[in-house]
C-alpha cells in the first residue's frame, strides 16, 4: 500500500469541504509567503518550470495582474539560477517524467507547510479529472471563490484566469479536449493504434520547449491549459496557465499536472509500456544535457536536492505514490483490431483478422504528399490553404490503400502545420480538409518557440494531425484523385491588433510500412 | 515530422564520412591549403616585391581550393540539423537537388567570407612573416567575440530553419536562401575562429582541429538569450565523458550501450 494517494480534487463537490483542496491552499500561501530567492517559494518553483522575469512588459512577471502578486526581485545567484530555473520539458519523451519529479518535489513543499499547520502527513495532491462524470469538467469551485472559509484571501484564486470563452467561466471543453491518446499502446513510435510520434512524444535531447508534441502532451495537456488560461477579454493579456513562461505561477497548474501523471500512470496499469532505451532511462544529462533537479522540502523522503532521471520515476510504486483511480475511461482497442477494422473498411479481402503481438514501432519512412505554397497568415476568421499534391505520390498513397493486406498495412497520412510562429499562446486552431474536421490544437508554448533567442531559434512549433480517416474516406468515395486538397484554419478566438500568428507551410505527408 | 522520421532519414554518417576525407586530404598533402608558404623575399619587410611573391607562391586557386577543403572538413559535422531538415521537407525524388542547392548557397557566403579572411592572413603574413604575433592579436580578437552576446545571437539564428516551398523554381531558391542565411550566421559565429588557425606559424593542423571541436560543440548546444559568457566545448566534453562513462559502465556490465548519437538539434 502507497504512502501517498493522490484523490480526486471534485471530492466534496471541488469546495474547501475537501480538505485536500483546503490544506492545498494553506500550503500554497505559506509558499507564497517566501521570498522568490528562497528555493522552497512558490515563486522559485514555478521559475523552476519556466520564467518571464527580465521581460519588461506582459508576459514579464512584474506586469501581471494581482493576484498573485508576483515578485520578481531578490533574484537568486545566477549559478542557482542556471541550475535550476526553465527545466520544463515538452515537445518530447522527457515530458511526462520531468513533470512527475517537479510534482513530487513540489507536493514535499506543501507537505511540509501542511504538516507544520497541523495537517496530515501523508497529504498529496489532488487532481483536477476533467473528464469526470457530472460537472467535473469545470474547475473545482475552491479555485474560484475569493476567501477561504476563515475569510482570508484565498491563494488558489487567480485574476489571470479567463477560460475558453475569455468570460472568466472555466472549464475544459469536450470535445476537442479528449482522452483519446489513452487508445495509444506506444510510448513512442508509431502503429496502427499510435499516431505519431506516440503517446508520451517524440524522442529528442534536453527540450524546454521545441517542435512537436506527444499525443499526451498534444491533448490533453496542452488543450487544457490553453482553455484554462483564455484570453484576457479586454485585450492581448492572457491567462496565467496558457504560457509556460508564467502558467505554474497559478495553483491550478499542479492540479491540471497531476491529472496528466494520472493519465500516464494509468496507462501504464493497463499494460502498456515506457521505454527501455538508455537515453530516456538516464535523461538527457547522460548525453550532455542539463540534469533534472529539484530542490525537496526538508524531512522529504528524497534528497535535497533531489537529481532524479525517468527511470526513478517511470513507476509509482517506486515513488511510493499512487492514485485513487487508475481505471483507464478509454478501453483500447488492440492495434491488430484496429488494423482489421481499417482493412475491412477498405474493401480488403482479409482470410483472417490482422495477429495481435506485442506493440512495436513500425518505425518510418515518411514522404511529403503535397504542401501550400507560401506562409499564411491566420486571422481572426481564419485562414484557407490550397495544399497541391504531387501526383505521383499521391498515386502511391492511393496504391496502398487500394492494395492494402495484413502484410502491406496500408499507409498512414498527417497534415502538418510547420513552423507555426505567433506573439499569443491562448489559441487552439480547428484544422479542416474539405471542411471535414482534422483536428484541433492548442498553442501552448508557442510565444517562447517563437523567439529569435528562445530555445528553438525561432523556429516555431509543428503540429500533427492524423488524417488517414479522412484520407481513407476520401479514397472510398474517389475524392483522392484530385490536384490539391482545400485546408482551413479556424481559431477559436478573435485574433486580437498587435499579434500575430502565422503558419510557415501546411503540408501532408504519408506513412508507409 | 517527428523524431521517427528524422532518425529514418540518415545523414549523419555521411556528412561525417565526407568531413574525414577532407581531413584526411588535408593530411595527406597539407602544402599550402592550410598555410601560406613563405620564401626569404616575403619574410622581408611588407613591400610591393614581398606581396607580387607571397601572390605568385599562393596563387588564388590554390588558396581558394584550400580554403573549401577547411570549409569541408571543419563546417560540414555542423551541417547535420538543416540537411535533415531539407530531406525531412522536400519530395524524395528533390531531395538531392534541393541539399546540393542548400550547400551551395551555404558555400557561397563561406566563400565570399574567405576572400576577406584569406586577404586579412595575406596581410599580416606580409607585416609580421612567420611570427606568432598575428595569431595572438587575432587570438585575443576571437576570444572577446567568443564571449560577446553579437557571438550567440549568431548561433541562435543558425538554430532557425525556416518554411520550405515544395514546388518548382520557388523550393530551389527557398533551400538556396536558407543555404545562405545559414551561412551567414555561421560566418558570424566563426570568423575569428576560423581565422585563429590560419596565422599561426606552426601547428596548423592542431590549431583547426581545436576549433572544430569548439565549433561542433556550439552547435549541439541550445540556443540561450545572448549575454558576456566564456564559451568553451563543454557539451562535447560532457557528451563524450557520458559516453566513456556508459562504455565503461556497459563493459563492467556485459551490457552493450550504443555510443549516443551527437545530435546537433539539442
Amino acid at each position: 500500500m502507497a504512502t501517498y494517494t493522490r484523490n480526486n480534487a471534485w471530492n466534496n463537490g471541488g469546495t474547501f469541504d475537501n480538505h485536500d483542496l483546503l490544506w492545498y491552499a494553506k500550503g500554497v500561501a505559506a509558499m507564497m509567503a517566501l521570498p522568490l530567492d528562497n528555493p522552497n517559494s512558490w515563486w522559485f518553483f514555478a521559475a523552476i518550470h519556466g520564467e518571464e522575469i527580465a521581460l519588461t512588459a506582459f508576459p514579464g512577471w512584474g506586469f501581471l495582474p494581482s493576484p498573485p502578486a508576483v515578485p520578481t526581485t531578490p533574484l537568486p545567484a545566477q549559478n542557482v539560477k542556471t541550475t535550476y530555473w526553465n527545466q520544463c520539458q515538452h515537445q518530447s519523451w522527457y515530458f511526462p517524467p520531468w513533470h512527475r519529479g517537479y510534482l513530487i518535489a513540489l507536493e514535499s513543499e506543501i507537505r511540509a507547510a501542511v504538516i507544520k499547520a497541523g495537517g496530515p502527513a501523508t497529504w498529496a495532491l489532488p487532481y483536477w479529472n476533467y473528464f469526470g462524470p457530472n460537472n467535473q469538467y469545470q474547475i473545482p469551485p475552491a479555485f474560484t471563490v475569493r476567501t477561504l472559509p476563515d475569510g482570508t484571501p484565498n491563494p488558489l484564486f487567480v485574476t489571470a484566469r479567463y477560460g475558453p470563452n475569455s468570460d472568466g467561466n472555466i472549464f475544459i471543453p469536450i470535445p476537442p479536449v479528449s482522452q483519446a491518446c489513452m487508445n495509444n499502446d506506444l510510448y513512442t513510435g508509431t502503429d496502427a493504434a499510435t499516431p505519431r510520434p506516440g503517446f508520451g512524444g517524440p524522442k529528442t535531447g534536453f527540450s524546454h520547449g521545441g517542435r512537436t508534441s506527444g499525443n499526451l502532451e498534444s491533448n490533453p495537456h496542452n488543450q487544457v491549459h490553453v482553455d484554462v488560461g483564455g484570453n484576457a477579454p479586454t485585450g492581448s493579456d492572457y491567462g496565467l496557465m496558457s504560457d509556460p513562461g508564467i502558467a505554474a505561477l497559478d495553483p491550478i497548474f499542479y492540479i491540471h499536472h497531476a491529472n496528466i501523471d494520472r493519465m500516464w500512470a494509468a496507462w501504464n496499469a493497463a499494460g502498456h509500456a515506457n521505454p527501455t532505451d538508455p537515453k530516456w532511462l538516464n535523461g538527457p544529462a547522460a548525453s550532455g544535457g542539463r540534469k533534472f533537479i529539484m530542490p525537496m522540502a526538508v524531512g522529504a523522503a528524497f534528497p535535497n536536492p533531489w537529481v532524479y532521471t525517468p527511470s526513478d520515476v517511470n513507476s509509482l510504486s517506486k515513488l511510493n505514490y499512487t492514485y485513487d483511480n487508475l481505471v483507464p475511461a478509454v478501453k483500447a482497442t488492440p492495434a491488430a483490431n484496429l488494423l482489421t477494422q481499417r482493412l475491412t473498411r477498405l474493401g480488403a479481402a482479409l482470410a483472417a483478422p490482422a495477429p495481435a503481438g506485442v506493440p512495436m514501432d513500425s518505425g518510418d519512412n515518411s514522404e511529403l504528399v503535397g504542401a501550400h505554397q507560401g506562409a499564411l497568415s491566420i486571422t481572426s476568421s481564419g485562414a484557407r490553404a490550397t495544399v497541391k499534391l504531387d501526383g505521383v505520390v499521391r498515386k502511391k498513397v492511393a496504391a496502398s490503400l487500394t492494395a492494402a493486406s495484413v502484410a502491406h498495412p496500408p499507409d498512414h497520412a498527417y497534415l502538418q502545420l510547420e513552423n507555426v510562429r505567433g506573439t499569443q499562446d491562448a489559441h487552439k486552431l480547428s484544422v479542416y480538409i474539405n471542411e471535414h474536421l482534422a483536428g484541433t490544437v492548442g498553442l501552448f508554448g508557442l510565444r517562447t518557440a517563437s523567439l529569435q533567442d528562445g530555445p528553438h531559434g525561432g523556429e516555431g512549433l509543428t503540429f500533427e494531425l492524423d488524417i488517414t480517416p479522412i484520407i481513407d474516406a476520401l479514397h472510398l468515395a474517389n475524392g483522392l484523385d484530385v490536384d490539391s486538397l482545400d485546408v482551413r484554419i479556424v481559431p477559436n478566438h478573435a485574433i486580437a491588433a498587435g499579434t500575430s500568428l502565422t503558419v510557415g507551410r501546411v503540408s501532408i505527408y504519408r506513412q508507409s510500412f | 515530422m517527428p523524431g521517427n522520421a528524422r532518425r529514418s532519414i540518415g545523414v549523419r554518417a555521411p556528412i561525417l564520412f565526407i568531413s574525414a576525407i577532407a581531413w584526411m586530404m588535408l593530411l595527406v598533402n597539407p602544402g599550402s591549403m592550410i598555410a601560406l608558404i613563405h620564401c626569404p623575399v616575403t619574410t622581408s619587410w611588407a613591400s610591393p616585391m614581398s606581396f607580387k611573391m607571397l601572390v605568385e607562391m599562393n596563387p588564388l586557386s590554390s588558396l581558394a581550393e584550400g580554403w573549401a577543403l577547411m570549409l569541408v572538413a571543419m563546417m560540414a559535422p555542423t551541417l547535420t540539423a538543416p540537411v535533415r531538415y531539407i530531406l525531412e521537407r522536400s519530395f524524395k525524388r528533390r531531395r538531392a537537388r534541393s541539399v546540393a542547392l542548400f550547400f551551395i548557397g551555404y558555400g557561397a557566403v563561406w566563400m565570399v567570407a574567405g576572400a576577406v579572411l584569406l586577404s586579412t592572413e595575406l596581410l599580416l603574413s606580409l607585416l609580421a612573416p612567420r611570427s606568432l604575433l598575428p595569431a595572438i592579436m587575432v587570438g585575443v580578437v576571437a576570444f572577446v567575440w567568443q564571449c560577446a552576446p553579437a557571438k550567440q545571437r549568431c548561433l541562435n539564428r543558425g538554430h532557425n530553419h525556416y518554411a520550405l516551398a515544395a514546388f518548382g523554381l520557388d523550393a530551389d531558391l527557398d533551400v538556396f536562401r536558407f543555404g545562405m542565411k545559414h551561412g551567414v550566421w555561421c560566418v558570424g559565429s566563426c570568423w575569428a575562429l576560423m581565422l585563429f588557425p590560419m596565422l599561426l606559424p606552426v601547428g596548423h593542423f592542431a590549431g583547426m582541429a581545436a576549433v572544430t571541436f569548439q565549433v561542433v560543440s556550439e552547435r549541439l548546444e541550445q540556443p540561450r538569450p545572448p549575454d558576456w559568457r566564456l564559451r568553451g566545448p563543454v557539451k562535447l566534453v560532457r557528451i563524450l565523458v557520458q559516453q566513456a562513462r556508459m562504455g565503461i559502465q556497459g563493459t563492467i556490465t556485459g551490457s552493450a550501450v550504443l555510443p549516443t548519437a551527437l545530435n546537433p538539434r539539442r
